[in-house]
């Protein structure tokens, strides 16, 4: 096409005429159109989930929504403190667990593991997201509930000298929701940290092997720093994932508005009080209007924490930044002296 | 390489799964259909109903469980043919739906709630008045050798142990029907927890679903809990004799669940809610459910076909149908209010005109 | 690592090593403890299910007696997650493109990215109640309940895992591959289009994949968009019966043959998509361009 181009008279050789350039100004509108799409979606969301909400602002005043613990809509008082709590409490709990297993799980993938293994082992820990949430929390219910319960009686007495550790174990809890999003968050985390971390250009790694660095520690000075970014992305998107979750931690989290005083103890969710009461509220108004409070407060909550989030991995690059020149200063500096 | 050939002929093989069960289908023709949705509680019913209309009337009956109160909202939102509920739509709720065409309630089963225990010693028989429970479930009452049991109770070894109770903690007509019980019979009750399908309980654990509280006492010794009728009697559960308004105790049949409704007042509408019943062989912990339609759905907006099948399934419901309940573990309707429900059937009309 | 050129491995640094393999091998070992749990329990509580007449009847509502199988159910699910999918991969990966290629590190694209993370953290069931308020109880084509407005919720839940993904995967193109490309005179649609595309096939098909994945399991958004009907049903604006709502609705029975079914339907719902995770990849590893 460009051969065409290059005998027209007025333009350069190299500039295109603009029929051969229309499919790319096409293209780069359409993709503009679809991305701002989503912040008109996201807008419209806002703007829906508001108005249904105003009811309940208007009988409760916003700042007790969030901040007054006491749910109980059969005397019309929604505060919301003890929900929150919980969805923020789960989705830790969650990050805590599956982050750094999805990431080790990831690296082990791509580094450490036999070449025939790569294959099926991604696979498998990909089948992890093939199973649907609702059987997730079915299987926590039946399965993991009462089997974890003496560990976590165990643990909580041993542990007691820890915060939020200690006292009778309640059989749904905020741990055990918390184990089921961090079972369900390693998959996604998983896969996108194992494509960024195979990405690693094979220089940097093999540059660090030849400096007579183990494994290890081309791993921590090669892969990790160079995957960092991606591996947030990862983190953020399964963030997104705990704090949302619906039907599993429906089933396994208690749905008691409480907050409990330990990990063990029954609590309850954003996402929870959603599903769990829906049903029975959407025939009254103001309690409908609660719930629709619910999911723009977990809205809200997400969008502070994603902010937070990017703020800390921002603040993470530039100490890195500033690190890394320190470091080549002194090696520099060095340089000279060792050479001679 | 190896793996990817195994892979391959794995998806083969489900791929052609796939195409099996795509082929084995069959058009299902133009029979007419209706749609509801509402109480879980009667989802077994309707689903059963409608499994006998499809062969018999080729009519297809679509049912999905979301609970009594979203039923009727979708139902005034004109989202649905029909709601399932249990507790008739109030007055507001009325006047809300009544923009459409005025909704008509039609009773179609009775339930029961069973209070399930797990006690060492006493296998069957335990029996408890409607205070008692209140204060077991406020945790007043918290050990099994409590006098306030053990004098129901009289020849009973009962244990010292603490009492465990269990109660559901999915939002739950079954919780809603059993507070109302307790806010009927015990004012401490109904002063400091309330009725709701949800509750602030003062005490226990939560277990999701008739199942999981089913499990949950089974698996944790000297508990307590609440389990559905139909659920407790599949699965033949230990069930407790309770105290009714007419001092005598009783066990939760079938029989003793349609005497509760026998003896209720039944307004013209039909919109009645059994409350701490008054007859001697009533089982106390009973509640109804509804399927609710409009009176002329043709001008709330439907086809003819859809109100002719909403006729189809209710005629058949009130008829054979409750023959079918005792196989589901649903109370039949006591005959008075049958033939009250059977009589509405003919206030069912197209644009005014009769179906 | 040939010690005659460089010093000597201290045993501090080789226990690190190690303890550090060692818990990488830990951690792959702990992620998959709880598939085999899972899988196993499925399987015990489940795969007695499985038979011809099992994926060739429609469930028939009967308590007792016929209970019938679950044919409706996995077509349904399969033609709403099809759909679905039309709607969120092209989506995803277009947005994806223009944060890479275009937005890269303006401010708009910032704040794109922000709200694409954002997303994917709105639970299911207020996406459902979302297109419930927008397109259910305003009877938007057709009234009520409609399979296309299910595969709507699910859409928006793939959505962001789509876009996310692929951005994550594009990003990971060399650029010296597009400048290069852009240098031989190539417009920059085709740039995208031989280049970065096909490079980065297996990683956006990966993503679309996890969104596959998520948005055949969940129950929420079709309990508020579709609800359950029991036979098979074509037609996309009225009701459909799916896998999800199938086991969500089974589960809660009283008789134990339909629970049973309703582990039968879990079961075939992981193997659905794992099926599709198996296709794709070797549909993906037929037609990667070797770089």
């Amino acid at each position: 096409m460009t051969v065409e181009a290059g005998s027209v008279g007025e333009r350069s050789m190299l500039e295109r005429s603009p029929m051969a350039r229309l499919p790319d100004r096409a293209l780069r509108w359409i993709l503009t159109a679809l991305s701002f799409g989503i912040l008109l979606l996201l807008v419209y969301f806002f703007g829906k989930l508001s108005l249904e909400s105003v009811d309940v602002f208007q009988h409760q005043g916003i700042l007790s929504f969030v901040f007054s613990n006491d749910w109980n809509p059969s005397k019309s008082q929604f505060g919301g403190l003890a929900l929150l709590f919980g969805s923020v409490a789960t989705a830790l709990i969650a990050l805590v667990i599956g982050v750094p297993i999805a990431v080790a799980t990831a690296v082990f993938i791509v580094e450490l593991c036999p070449s025939r293994l790569r294959s099926p082992l991604t696979i498998l820990v990909e089948l992890l997201a093939a199973v649907p949430s609702v059987v997730y929390g079915l299987w926590g219910v039946f399965f993991l509930i009462p089997r974890l319960r003496p560990f976590e009686q165990w643990a909580a007495d041993t542990f007691s000298f820890l915060p939020w550790v200690g006292g009778p174990v309640a059989g749904p809890s905020y741990f055990i929701a918390g184990l089921i999003l961090a079972i369900m968050i390693i998959p996604v985390v998983s896969a996108i940290s194992r494509e960024v971390i195979s990405t690693v250009p094979t220089d940097h790694k093999e540059a660090a092997l030849a400096l007579g660095a183990t494994r290890w520690e081309m791993i921590r000075t090669a892969i990790l720093p160079y995957s960092r970014s991606g591996i947030s992305g990862a983190a953020m998107l399964g963030l997104g994932r705990a704090l949302g979750e619906t039907i599993a931690v429906t089933l396994v989290i208690g749905n008691a508005a409480v907050i409990g005083h330990q990990i063990f103890d029954q609590g309850y969710s954003l996402a929870a009080v959603i599903a769990n009461e829906f049903g029975e509220a959407s025939a009254v108004p103001l309690y409908s209007s609660a719930l629709f409070a619910c999911g723009l407060l977990l809205f809200i909550v997400t969008l502070v924490v994603n902010g937070l989030a990017r703020y800390i991995v921002s603040l993470g690059d530039i100490e890195r930044r500033v690190e890394r020149a320190r470091r080549s200063e002194r090696k520099s500096a060095a340089a000279p002296g060792g050479a001679a | 390489m190896k793996f990817t050939k195994q892979a391959g002929a794995l998806s083969l093989t489900a791929a052609a799964a796939l195409v099996i069960v795509a082929c084995g289908g069959s058009s299902s023709g133009s029979a007419s259909t209706i749609n509801g949705s509402g109480s879980t509680f009667a989802a077994p019913i309707y689903q059963q109903w409608g499994a006998t209309t499809k062969t018999d009337d080729s009519l297809t009956v679509n049912y999905q469980g979301v609970g009594s109160g979203q039923g009727i909202s979708e139902l005034t939102s004109g989202t649905v043919d029909f709601a399932g509920s249990d507790p008739p739509m109030t007055a507001e709720e009325m006047v809300a739906a009544s923009k459409k065409s005025v909704p008509l309630h039609f009773p179609t089963a009775l339930g029961a709630i069973t209070i399930s225990y797990n006690v060492s010693g006493v296998a069957t028989g335990l029996k408890l008045d409607g205070a008692t429970l209140a204060q077991i479930f406020l945790g007043k009452v918290s050990t099994w050798n409590d006098p306030a049991i053990a004098a129901q109770n009289p020849g009973v070894t009962l244990p010292s142990n603490p009492i465990t109770v269990v109660h559901r903690s999915d939002s739950s007509g079954t919780t809603k029907g059993f507070t109302g019980y307790l806010t009927a019979v015990d004012s401490n009750w109904s002063s400091q927890v309330g009725k709701g399908k949800t509750v602030k309980w003062p005490t226990g654990t939560g277990a999701k679903g008739n199942d999981g509280v089913a499990a949950a006492v089974k698996q944790t010794p000297n508990s307590v809990g609440y389990v559905e009728q139909a659920y407790a009697l599949q699965n033949k559960f230990t069930f407790a004799s309770v105290k009714n308004a007419a001092g005598t105790y009783v066990e939760p049949t079938l029989a003793s669940t349609t005497a509760a409704a026998e003896g209720t007042t039944v307004p013209a509408d039909l919109r009645f809610t059994i409350s701490n019943p008054s007859n001697p062989a009533a089982y106390p912990i009973t509640s109804q459910t509804f399927v609710v339609a409009y009176t002329d759905a043709c001008k709330a907006g439907y086809t003819e076909q859809v109100a002719k099948g909403i006729k189809t399934f209710l005629t058949y419901g009130l008829g054979a149908g409750q023959d079918a309940l005792a196989q589901l573990n649903y109370a039949k309707l006591p005959a008075d209010i049958n033939s009250k429900a059977t009589a509405q059937l003919s206030k069912l009309v197209c644009n005014g005109k009769a179906l | 690592m040939s010690t005659g050129i460089l010093p000597p491995i201290s045993a501090r640094r080789r226990r690190t090593d190690r303890l550090m393999s060692g818990l990488f091998y830990a951690a792959t070992g702990i992620a998959l403890v709880p598939l085999l749990l899972i899988i196993g329990y499925l399987i015990k509580e489940g795969a007695s299910q499985f038979s011809a007449a099992f994926f060739t009847t429609d469930p028939t509502g009967n308590f007792a007696g016929d209970i019938g199988g679950i044919r409706s159910a996995v077509l349904g699910t399969i033609e709403m997650v099809a759909i679905a999918t039309l709607i969120s991969v092209p989506i995803g990966i277009a947005v994806a493109i223009w944060l890479v290629e275009y937005g890269k590190r303006s401010k708009p694209a910032a704040i794109i990215r922000y709200l694409i993370d954002v997303m994917t953290g709105v639970p299911s069931v207020v996406f459902g109640l979302f297109i419930y308020v927008s397109l259910v109880e305003t009877g938007i084509g057709g009234s009520g309940f409609a399979a296309w407005k299910g595969s709507v919720a699910i859409s928006l839940l793939m959505l962001p895992i789509v876009a996310r993904s692929s951005e994550v995967v594009l990003e990971l193109v060399p650029n010296g591959l597009r400048e290069s490309a852009l240098a031989l005179g190539a417009p920059r649609w085709r740039v995208i289009a031989t280049v970065v595309l096909p490079t980065a096939l297996p990683g956006l098909i990966t993503g679309s994949l996890l969104a596959v994945a998520r948005g055949a399991g969940e129950t929420a958004p079709l309990l508020f968009t579709v609800q359950a009907a029991m036979g098979i049903n074509f037609n996309l604006s009225e009701r459909m019966n799916s896998l999800p709502l199938e086991i969500f609705n089974d589960v809660q029975s009283s008789n134990p043959a339909v629970v049973t079914r309703a582990w039968g339907a879990a079961l075939t719902l992981v193997l659905l998509v794992l099926a599709i995770t198996l296709l794709a990849r070797i549909v993906a590893g037929r037609s990667r361009l070797k770089p």
